[in-house]
């Protein structure tokens, strides 16, 4: 077994250019608050590691296409931005909920969406919002809704030499309400049992737009495709809530873990889908 | 072996690690620093907690050679006896540990807390504490212990 | 009178070094040319070993010894003298050590474990007690998967007579409470350095909360005279009862003579939450025989407690749960069965109270059950049923000092609940 060589990118062509270099060698770090329990705990000897922490990814800022937040952002530092809380206050609040200080000052928006757990909370946020990812390599760049990122635990439609380098969550993001609510075993640094967000636009009563999006219930974070069918075009009332929290309970796919039953899964899906929307639209 | 250059509690180190070590082992197997705790390494106990530039960071989760250049702060830059922060006298006067395994982690959230928010709630301090556990004092002492320390702070 | 100590503010004998992160636990013992430990820890449940192949580990760089049960002067050891120190007979629980490493860093002790092979022929487990019990459930032990308390299955405390009680009560109450396995998740893991000296002695820093049982333990396993031995202690970082076990000195220590270097064992989050001793979960099964007046006249418990795969603590566990289980009350006729049953589970053990807290959580759920049943208050029926000064337990232990009664009347006092007049006016010097 070879020793483990370390590559720090002073920029994001440099981290490019070192994935094409390593190519299926190489593993990104950025925060380390996952990657670093998997090496911790021996599950992984990375042959090459490329610390993009530092390569100017850090930043949130507002373009044409929207709220811009460079991958390697600290939580706390979007979970403190004005601009975020105003164009997007739902992520700054799921993203309060992630860990504890410590952990918010490591970790980072762009590891919670590489590691592509379900149970990601900012994934939860990003897909109800509708936003985008930006993905850069040497050669090529690309954008892919946050709905088409994840493929399974742990798989993306990253292409080997591809790095997400930006968040672009789109400006009409603002008009939306929205809730979100996590269960989990302790209040800090715990991995939700499951969470929900949903976001919804209103015009004279009636549902314009609708998303609700979970985590931990199925291999990947979860856009619901019915909640916005049964929603749109509608006049939200109890019964509409009940049947789309049924709806939704039904398009989860979760398992039996640690941390709870895909029985009871299921159940606080529907639960929280129905006190979320009830909250929102009430 | 690649070499990592730092400064703990205002002293420079040069030391050779591997690129897969954390900055906890870091600390205390090649310099002897031992006040941070190895509890979990998996960034659930808070134990092994320092002060990184200035930001509170698990060290276990913290890929030592990321500290390239880095300042660190652990419990004995605080203060030592005869010349104890407030906090540590705090936690001392509060009988805020018991066992203290948990203390050099508790104590170093604490002042991660104080220099942002020098007029904490007690919720403040709860919610910033959340990353730390303590298996046998229970969190009221430790919380009275910072609150105390925060008041004479600001004396 | 002056008191010294209750009612003023006490400051820790050892706070100040804690605050100041001078404490030194085990592990921040560091000596020079330290070696790690790792374990090859048993993949199944219940097997016989087969052979045990440590040639590829022995051959990789860095690696200072690799030990089986053969290297262990004496491989027998624990409360109970029935566990290994490196199993190579057959294992009980999933994680038992077999194999261990001593290497230059952790890696690499991990790596040479990792090539460690072990051919075990797997045996059907059974993890749930109640099927233990069965005169058809697979063997644990060779001896049985019940405790023998003599030549009885349980442990029994028998006072009057139980069924004539039952006949003579106005009503019956049943219930049934269940207690889960639990993880002491004391901070500090288990962890030891054993560090040999040239003259032959050997010193052993551990994080015994039984320094020195643990040390007549040690000098067993490795059949050295204790004054050989230099065991030096008493700084835990949390124990809870996880330390009245040795987890980690025998191995560290027979590691330490066989290469004649430091060998530290720190033991991971994952290895204490999984292999170290817990609290056994308990089945408990009360039947009180109860008149209309709410005095409890007889109590049968039936307990079972799952021990694990090894007697460790348990048979002291329940024993200190079936004294205890039938509560703070003068009960005339008491039957407790208390039942230590094997199951192919890491040992449990001692913790935070021996069985007492699952017994206690059990019977004053129950009180309620029976206030309920007979419909009279909660409180007033743990006054009515409290020990008075002079009654005896079921183990006919004569009391003294009873104050039972008062502490209820403070509590309620402090907790601002608002008792009849004639509880507050009861005493524990009142004779029935
Ligand atoms: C105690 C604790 C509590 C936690 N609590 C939560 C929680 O409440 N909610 C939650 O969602 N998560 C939680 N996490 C998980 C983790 O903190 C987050 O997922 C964090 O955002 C990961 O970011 P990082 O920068 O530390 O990632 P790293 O560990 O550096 O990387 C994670 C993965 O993403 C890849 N990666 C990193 N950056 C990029 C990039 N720009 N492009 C492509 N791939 C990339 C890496 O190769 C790696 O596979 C917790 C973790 C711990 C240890
Ligand atoms: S050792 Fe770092 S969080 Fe527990
Ligand atoms: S004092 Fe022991 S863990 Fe906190």
């Amino acid at each position: 077994m070879g020793e483990t060589e370390f590559y720090k990118a002073n920029s994001v062509k440099e981290a490019c250019d070192l994935l094409a270099q390593f190519g299926e060698r190489a593993t990104l770090l950025a925060g380390g608050t996952d990657l670093m329990v998997l090496v911790n705990r021996r599950q992984l000897i990375p042959e090459v590691l490329v610390y993009i922490g530092e390569c100017g990814l850090n930043y949130i800022r507002e373009e044409e296409t929207g709220l811009v937040i460079g991958a390697a952002t600290p939580h706390v530092e979007i979970v403190r931005s004005e601009l975020v809380q105003k164009k997007a206050p739902l992520l700054a609040k799921v993203i309060s909920t992630i860990g504890s200080p410590a952990i918010q000052n490591q970790g980072t928006i762009g590891g919670n969406l590489g590691n592509a757990s379900p149970a990601a909370d900012s994934a939860v946020a990003l897909l109800a919002l509708g936003a985008s990812l930006k993905l850069v390599a040497a050669g090529w760049e690309r954008t892919v809704p946050a709905a088409d990122f994840f493929v399974g635990p742990g798989k993306t439609v990253l292409k080997p030499g591809e790095i997400i380098q930006e968040i672009i969550i789109p400006e009409e993001a603002a008009e939306y309400k929205w809730a979100f609510r996590k269960i989990g075993k302790r209040r800090a640094d715990v991995c939700p049992t499951v969470s929900a967000a949903v976001a919804v636009k209103t015009e004279n009563g009636r549902c314009k737009a609708a998303r609700i999006a979970l985590g931990s219930v199925a291999p990947t974070p979860l856009l619901s495709k019915k909640a916005p069918e049964m929603l749109v075009g509608k006049t939200v009332d109890a019964a509409l809530i009940a049947d789309v929290a049924k709806a939704v309970a039904e398009e989860t796919d979760p398992i039996d873990d640690v941390r709870a039953t895909a029985w009871y899964r299921r159940r606080a899906s529907e639960a929280l889908v129905k006190e979320l929307l009830s909250q929102v639209i009430g | 072996m690649y070499t990592l250059e730092l400064k703990v509690n205002g002293q420079p180190y040069k030391v050779e690690v591997k690129a897969t070590a954390n900055l906890l082992e870091v600390l205390r197997d090649k310099l002897g620093i031992t006040s941070p705790k190895v509890g979990c390494e998996t960034g659930d106990c808070g134990t092994c907690s320092v002060i990184l530039n200035g930001k509170l960071v698990k060290s276990c989760l913290v890929n030592a050679l990321t500290a390239q250049g880095a300042e660190v702060l652990t419990l004995e830059g605080l203060g030592r006896p005869g010349a104890l922060h407030p906090l540590q006298q705090a936690f001392h006067e509060h009988y805020a540990a018991q066992c203290g395994f948990c203390t050099p982690g508790m104590i170093m959230a604490a002042k991660a807390l104080l220099d942002e928010n020098p007029q904490p709630t007690k919720e403040d301090v709860k919610h910033y504490l959340s990353g730390n556990l303590c298996r046998c004092t229970g969190y009221v002492k430790i919380v009275d212990a910072v609150m105390a320390a925060a008041e004479e702070m600001r004396r | 009178m002056a008191l010294n100590v209750v009612g003023q503010r006490v400051k820790r004998y050892d706070g100040l070094a804690h605050v100041a992160g001078e404490t030194k636990f085990v592990d921040d013992v560091i000596v020079p040319g330290m070696l790690w430990t790792k374990v090859f820890r048993s993949p199944v449940s219940k097997g016989t070993i087969k052979n045990i192949d440590t040639s590829a580990a022995e051959k990789v760089a860095g690696v200072a010894a690799v030990i089986t049960g053969k290297d262990v002067p004496n491989n027998r050891y624990g409360w109970g003298g029935d566990q290994y120190v490196l199993n190579d007979t057959a294992v009980r629980y999933k994680g038992e050590p077999i194999a261990a490493v001593a290497a230059v860093d952790e890696d690499t002790a991990a790596e040479a474990v990792s090539l460690i092979k072990v051919d075990i022929e797997e045996e059907t487990p059974v993890f749930d007690p109640l099927e233990a019990m069965k005169p058809d459930a697979p063997l644990v032990r060779p001896e049985g998967n019940v405790f023998m308390y003599g030549d009885r299955p349980f442990r029994a405390i028998v006072l009057g007579d139980v069924e004539a009680g039952f006949k003579e009560a106005d009503l019956i109450v049943e219930g049934d409470y269940l207690h889960p396995w639990l993880e002491h998740a004391q901070l500090e893991p288990q962890t030891s350095l054993a560090v040999p000296d040239a003259s032959g002695r050997l010193t052993v820093y551990t994080v015994s909360q039984a320094l020195y049982l643990h040390l007549q333990s040690l000098c067993s396993v490795l059949q050295m005279p204790m004054n050989k031995v230099h065991y030096i202690g008493g700084t835990v970082g949390g124990g809870f009862g996880s330390k009245n076990d040795m987890h980690a000195d025998h191995i560290a220590a027979v590691l330490a003579l066989k290469t004649g270097r430091p060998v530290k064992w720190r033991w991971t989050r994952e290895e204490e939450m999984l292999y170290s001793t817990a609290k056994g979960s308990w089945h408990m099964h009360f039947k009180d025989g109860v008149k209309k007046d709410g005095r409890i006249i007889a109590r049968h418990v039936r307990s079972i407690h799952d021990s694990g795969a090894y007697v460790s603590l348990n048979a002291y566990v329940v024993d200190k749960h079936s004294f205890l289980v039938a509560g703070p009350y003068f009960i005339p006729n008491v039957y407790v069965q208390g039942y230590a049953v094997f199951t192919n589970k890491p040992p449990a053990s001692s913790m935070r109270g021996f069985g007492i807290t699952p017994a206690t959580f059990a019977g004053e759920v129950q009180m309620d059950r029976i206030a309920e049943a007979v419909g009279i208050d909660p409180w007033e029926i743990r006054f009515i049923n409290a020990f008075r000064e002079g009654e005896h337990t079921a183990t006919r232990r004569v009391l003294d000092s009873v104050a039972l009664i008062e502490v209820m009347q403070t509590l309620a006092k402090t907790a601002g609940v608002q008792l009849p007049d004639r509880l507050m006016a009861m005493s524990s010097t009142q004779r029935r």
